[in-house]
């Protein structure tokens, strides 16, 4: 479903994401991990085609992002780290909106639209202005503009930040759905480590640009915990430059 | 193309959810109210004047066009500089500070699709304040007998200014995501295009100046005002748009880049 090869992003000296591969399979539940700055945000954003990568290819549900954008993002539900709401509008006309940008068909909207508010648990509020909203609410209505086109590969940065334990299950519950139930391709960043082992089947681990962990969430954890994992692989790979930088700063 | 009508009529929706417009459209009328009372009345005590001395011939070059409704859109088109800005600076500033450009860039649309439908949209509320600055005149219709063409000229001189401006507004917007910034240099960005044409009289060389003068919009405006709608100043109207939204696309095309 995602096929990335050599992925790299440069912004002036920086290498903010260097040669990156990994492949998703249909209905997998991946954990993007790695610390504050690692590239992250920066690798999906080089999914969803928001930013060009400096080189590698990038395919999704098998269209390549450069030769055919369109069709790679139609393929694709992106709910960035902070949701691209519109505090004016109402949860309703916005989850349209959305639906009207990503090409589902007029006839189609009001009933994807209905479902789409049912799923997310937003009913109640589908005639409420998006700014008077509870963080909860907005994550949810962040959720919902993901997947309103009903795309086979969801890209969610860090989709559970701020939000109570209460509302936490509740949106892990409903990524959980979609890739059970309606074998939707799921990639999620996230530094809450007990997340990953409660959703994701397989753990993507990156620092400094790079991937450091791939494998099923039960292969890499092995005998210790996910934790110690983390704290073992986020540093950086010694005799490099950032590790030198790091010795001297400590 | 097919998202253009989409987004457009959103980023309307959203122009009239918040005060922003209608605070401005009603700070536009009232000053401009104000500045045709004070024409008028002006006009009105210069023909007592002609009439107590008796000095009919002058009467001839003395109309309604000439000595009001003009100089009127005359200062009109300057409210139009410094509310346009106003009105188009959220365009794209508050899309990046929401961070729902990335929405938009994610989305199997175009960035000439984005930068339409905010533009058009944009323009039907320019539309909307040509008509208000219509009511004006209109009531002289009512009293006295002014030339419908040469105001109507006017008027069209007044919206192509807008729609220059709002084209001008758009591009300033794209390039901040601070709404201030975007609606202060965009009403000096504004003058300068509108005091351009001074420029041409520092000019030495007659074949510089007319190339500045033609650049100005100021003279392109002023046509209108007498009644003339020349076809090179709706060309100048129409270049200067498509140059400033293209630019608009460019510098939202490099957000992707930084």
């Amino acid at each position: 479903m995602i096929e990335v090869k050599g992925l790299s992003k440069r912004y002036g000296e920086l290498m903010a994401v260097r040669n990156v591969s990994f492949e998703v399979q249909r209905g997998e539940v991946v954990g993007f991990l790695g610390p504050n700055g690692a590239g992250k945000t920066t690798t999906m954003r080089m999914i969803t085609g928001f930013v060009p990568p400096s080189s590698g290819t990038v395919r999704v549900a098998g269209h390549d992002l450069e030769s055919e954008p369109n069709a790679a993002r139609r393929a694709i539900g992106y709910l960035p780290e902070l949701p691209p709401l519109y505090p004016e509008m109402r949860v309703a006309d916005y989850v349209a909106y959305v639906a009207a940008l990503k090409d589902v068909p007029r006839a189609e909207r009001p009933a994807k639209v209905e479902k789409v508010l049912h799923s997310c648990g937003l009913e109640s509020v589908a005639r409420n202005v998006i700014g008077r909203l509870s963080k909860g609410f907005r994550q949810r209505v962040g959720l919902a503009q993901a997947i309103v086109h009903e795309p086979e590969v969801l890209v969610l940065d860090e989709p559970t930040a701020g939000l109570d334990p209460v509302q936490v299950a509740e949106i892990r519950n409903l990524i959980r759905d979609l890739a059970d139930e309606e074998g939707r391709t799921v990639i999620l960043s996230t530094h809450i480590l007990p997340e990953v082992e409660a959703i994701c089947r397989r753990v993507l681990l990156i620092s400094y640009g790079e991937i450091r962990v791939d494998g099923p969430l039960e292969e890499v954890r092995g005998a210790g915990t996910l934790e110690d994992v983390f704290l073992r692989e986020a540093g950086p790979v010694p005799g490099t430059p950032a590790a030198a930088l790091e010795e001297t700063n400590a | 193309m097919r998202h253009v009508g989409a987004i457009a009529a959103r980023e309307l929706r959203s122009i009239f959810a918040t005060p922003v417009a209608y605070v401005l459209l009603a700070v536009f009328l009232v000053f401009a109210g104000y500045i045709f009372l004070l024409g008028l009345g002006f006009f009105l005590q210069q023909i007592e004047q002609i009439q107590a001395y008796q000095m009919f011939q002058m009467l001839e070059q003395f109309n309604l066009n000439h000595a009001v409704i003009a100089p009127a859109f005359g200062t009109f088109a300057v409210l139009f500089i410094l509310a346009v800005p106003l009105l188009t600076m959220r365009a794209f500033s508050e899309e990046r500070s929401n961070g729902t450009i990335e929405l938009l860039m994610t989305s199997p649309i175009t960035t000439w699709e984005i930068v339409l439908g905010k533009y058009l949209a944009v323009l039907a509320t320019i539309g909307l304040f040509v008509l208000c600055s219509a009511l004006y005149p209109a009531l002289l219709f009512f009293y006295g007998d002014p030339e419908v063409l040469q105001t109507l000229a006017g008027l069209i001189g007044l919206f192509g200014l807008g729609a220059a401006l709002a084209a001008l507004g758009c591009f300033v917007s794209s390039l901040t995501s601070s709404q201030i910034v975007a609606g202060l240099v965009g009403i000096v960005g504004g003058l300068v295009l509108w005091l351009f044409d001074l420029m041409a009289d520092a000019a030495q060389a007659e074949a510089l100046a007319e190339p500045i003068r033609y650049l100005g919009i100021r003279p392109h405006f002023e046509g209108s005002l007498q009644g003339l709608v020349r076809s090179e100043d709706l060309v100048y109207f129409t270049l200067s748009v498509v140059f400033f939204l293209s630019l608009a696309r460019a510098s939202l095309e490099s957000l992707r880049w930084r």
